[in-house]
């Protein structure tokens, strides 16, 4: 890292991320301070005055309704976040060597990053639901009795809807970044190997995936944090209940009584609080990982 | 979208937050609110101060586009002959509009002051703005138009005006349309002589038929309101349910109620999903599974809901309403609130009077069909023929079979307790005695 002197430099660079850094302090720490806050019983507006209190947490940590919760939104979280890097690593490999139509592929691949989750939402809906598109071709063909009868995979607790629309989203997205990363590397590790006799698979598992360890981190840690905060897909497409944990928060926040949402302020620190142990957990296990290989 | 909602209200609860509370109220407006309540102001001082006031903020939910274009046909020119424009704003949740009021009221609005003259609202909406106690005051009997509505507490005939989902209303909000708890079959995949007429027959009936039926999950009041029937047919009837939690002891309510609740428990898995039955979760999405042929039966809200759903193509032709169940249908209205931080408090008293008044209600049945808020036998003999002449024409019932089944809604305060033994006794199953479940209910309730 090169430092700059002076300190005309070091203001100006701090003027300059003045406002990016204002906006993210209100809004972000802004709102987490808030929900903390009410979580712990601030919340006069609501007529909730029993700072601080710790009944909201105890609350939750006794319904066995939350750790069935946390456990969704993990599987949620970390099912697509696996399957989608194994697809991705295969793509980002595929696209790296030359082939016909590989203009075209690379093209049409981005697609899903420009498009909103929602509409993947509603096309997962189209497609998928116990009506849908391929539900009345099944029906068509006269292999189910009728449209409903198809096997049901939108708003179950298996989630198959949630984590269909993750990957499709997401696949894009790890794709571009293994991808880009591939395209940095020298291939000449690669070839030395091959030289010295190693075969595919070989090279592939010593060679390739190791240099792009920092790609499959970065990319998968920004996609698992989504995915543990993501709210309006598994509130469309996965069960009543149970749900995942914002789910369950926009429930309590949204019910009648409003001395409700501390506790769905309190889900909602928890969420915040455990994704960021998760990030913390992984980067430090990533940094050990490097220390082994002598990288830092 | 909800998120939105939710990100919208954060907001404005950080603002709220911030603000100071220093109620600088508007002086004017209070002795107005205090000298109308205590009832020492004729109606003529009433509008000539709304005159002054000159508009009037009205929030309802916007998504029919035919209600929309009735109100600017008809509400908005009345309005203007009293000097009053009105001001719609159409949103998509009514409790954007709680919120509002709510977040006004936090940072030291009061009378004169908000942004929220009055809400179309009725239930949970109603039951927030009383608990938050943000209600301008009991103004609905001190209209002129009051004596469309029976309002006597001693008459049964009054209880549609004062118990809003079981919440008294005191008269804090104006009736102005009524709703009936109906269900609804296609009749080219289920006959008539075939649909379940009562609780007994719609479980004979999944369990030949499993899956093709299911209803909206609670605590959507759609669902509540399910609930409420189911537990009117196994537990006595409507009457039980008209008491407050506190007249009960667990014991005594656990009884009460136990019988209903094992019945939805017997028939959940002869629901759509089967043994992890599927609960849409409003409205719309059990439209959806209906229109696609996944279930064969429905219930909403809506006395000319069929009628209103085939004239708009949303329906099938051979869509008909039910009267389900023998035991009772619960019926119920929906209101016009003025909230305590009204800006135009006598525009809006002047705008629910309106709302109140027989041609215009008329004119509501017949153009839009939403049913009459204001009371049948309240109105001249010539009204009531004009009203009958005005209604929609119902698909498979008749006026007087829908009339003879409505029951009343169930006490707000048991509400609360029901959809907490549903959560726990239907949805999560806890494994408890269910007397323990109702005691844990009636506990969070009381607090």
């Amino acid at each position: 890292m090169v430092h700059h002197k002076g300190h005309g430099r070091g203001w100006g660079r701090l003027i300059g991320l003045l406002p990016a850094v204002s906006l993210l302090t209100v809004l972000f720490l802004g709102a987490l301070g808030f929900s903390v806050a009410q979580s712990l019983g601030y919340a006069p507006q609501y007529g909730v005055m029993s700072f601080p209190t710790n009944i909201y947490y105890v609350s939750l940590f006794k319904d066995p309704g939350f750790w069935q919760s946390l456990g969704l939104t993990f599987y949620y979280a970390i099912t697509p976040t696996l399957i989608g890097l194994m697809i991705s690593i295969g793509l980002s490999l595929l696209l790296a060597h030359k082939f016909p139509g590989k203009g075209a592929a690379l093209f049409i691949y981005k697609i899903p990053m420009v498009v909103p989750y929602l509409v993947g939402v509603a096309l997962v809906l189209i497609l998928f639901a116990n009506g849908g598109i391929f539900a009345r071709i099944l029906f068509a063909l006269d292999i189910i009795d009728r449209p409903s009868d198809f096997p049901r995979l939108l708003q179950t607790a298996e989630g198959w809807g949630i984590m269909l629309v993750y990957l499709w989203k997401q696949v894009p997205f790890m794709t571009v970044v293994l991808y880009a990363h591939l395209l940095v590397l020298s291939r000449e590790p690669e070839e030395s190997a091959l030289l010295l006799g190693a075969n595919r698979v070989q090279i592939l598992w010593h060679v390739t995936l190791p240099r792009l360890i920092p790609a499959i981190v970065s990319s998968s840690l920004i996609v698992f944090a989504f995915n543990f905060g993501a709210f309006e897909v598994p509130y469309i497409l996965g069960a009543g209940y149970p749900n995942t944990l914002t789910v369950e928060a926009w429930r309590l926040f949204d019910d009648p009584d409003y001395t409700n949402r501390p506790k769905a302020m309190a889900i909602v620190t928890l969420v915040s609080v455990i994704s960021g142990l998760c990030l913390l957990v992984y980067l430090s296990l990533y940094r050990a990982y490097e220390r082994k290989r002598g990288r830092v | 979208m909800k998120l939105k909602n939710l990100l919208a209200s954060a907001a404005i609860m950080a603002v709220s937050v911030y603000a100071t509370a220093s109620s600088a109220a508007d002086e004017a407006a209070a002795k107005f609110r205090e000298d109308f309540l205590s009832g020492q102001l004729s109606w003529s001082d009433v509008e000539a101060r709304a005159k002054t006031e000159g508009e009037v903020n009205w929030f309802h939910w916007g998504g029919s586009e035919k209600l929309n274009a009735w109100i600017e046909r008809n509400v908005v020119p009345a309005l203007a002959a009293k000097g009053i424009t009105l001001k719609t704003t159409r949103i998509a949740g009514t409790r954007d509009a709680v919120d509002l009021v709510l977040a006004d009221k936090q940072s030291g609005k009061g009378v004169g002051e908000g942004s929220v003259d009055a809400i179309w609202l009725n239930g949970d909406n109603f039951y927030t703005l009383v608990q938050q106690d943000a209600l301008f005051g009991s103004f609905a009997d001190k209209v002129p138009n009051a004596e469309n509505f029976f309002f006597d507490p001693a008459d049964p005939a009054s209880q549609l005006n004062l118990s809003d989902f079981g919440t008294p209303t005191e008269a804090r909000e104006m009736p102005w349309s009524g709703e009936q708890y109906t269900c609804y079959i296609d009749t080219n995949r289920l006959s008539k002589s075939e649909a379940p007429r009562d609780f007994e027959g719609l479980e004979a009936w999944v369990k030949e038929n499993p899956g093709r039926f299911t209803y909206v999950k609670p605590p959507h009041y759609i669902g509540n309101t399910f609930v409420q029937t189911a537990l009117y047919a196994f537990g006595g009837g409507y009457e039980p349910f008209q008491k407050s939690i506190t007249e009960f002891t667990p014991e005594e309510f656990a009884k009460l109620v136990e019988p209903g609740f094992n019945y939805l428990r017997r028939i959940e898995p002869y629901l759509l999903g089967g043994e992890k039955a599927i609960y849409p979760q409003n409205q719309a999405a059990n439209q959806a599974l209906y229109n696609n042929g996944e279930v064969d039966m429905a219930c909403e809200f809506g006395l000319y809901f069929v009628s209103n759903q085939i004239e708009s193509g949303a329906f099938s032709e051979t869509t008909e309403t039910l009267a389900f169940p023998e035991s009772g249908m619960i019926k119920n209205k929906n209101f016009l609130a003025i909230p305590s931080n009204a800006p135009n408090p006598a525009a809006a008293i002047v705008f629910a009077n309106v709302m109140a008044e027989v041609d215009l209600q008329i004119s509501k049945l017949k153009e839009i069909g939403y049913p009459l808020g204001v009371d049948m036998a309240k109105l001249s003999e010539d009204d009531q023929a004009r009203a009958v002449a005005a209604a929609p024409k119902h698909h498979g019932v008749t006026d007087a079979e829908l009339a003879a089944l409505a029951v009343a809604d169930t006490n707000a305060s048991l509400v609360k307790v029901i959809e907490t033994i549903w959560g726990d006794y239907i949805e999560r199953k806890v494994e408890m005695p269910f007397l323990q479940i109702v005691k844990g209910a009636m506990e969070k309730a009381a607090k």
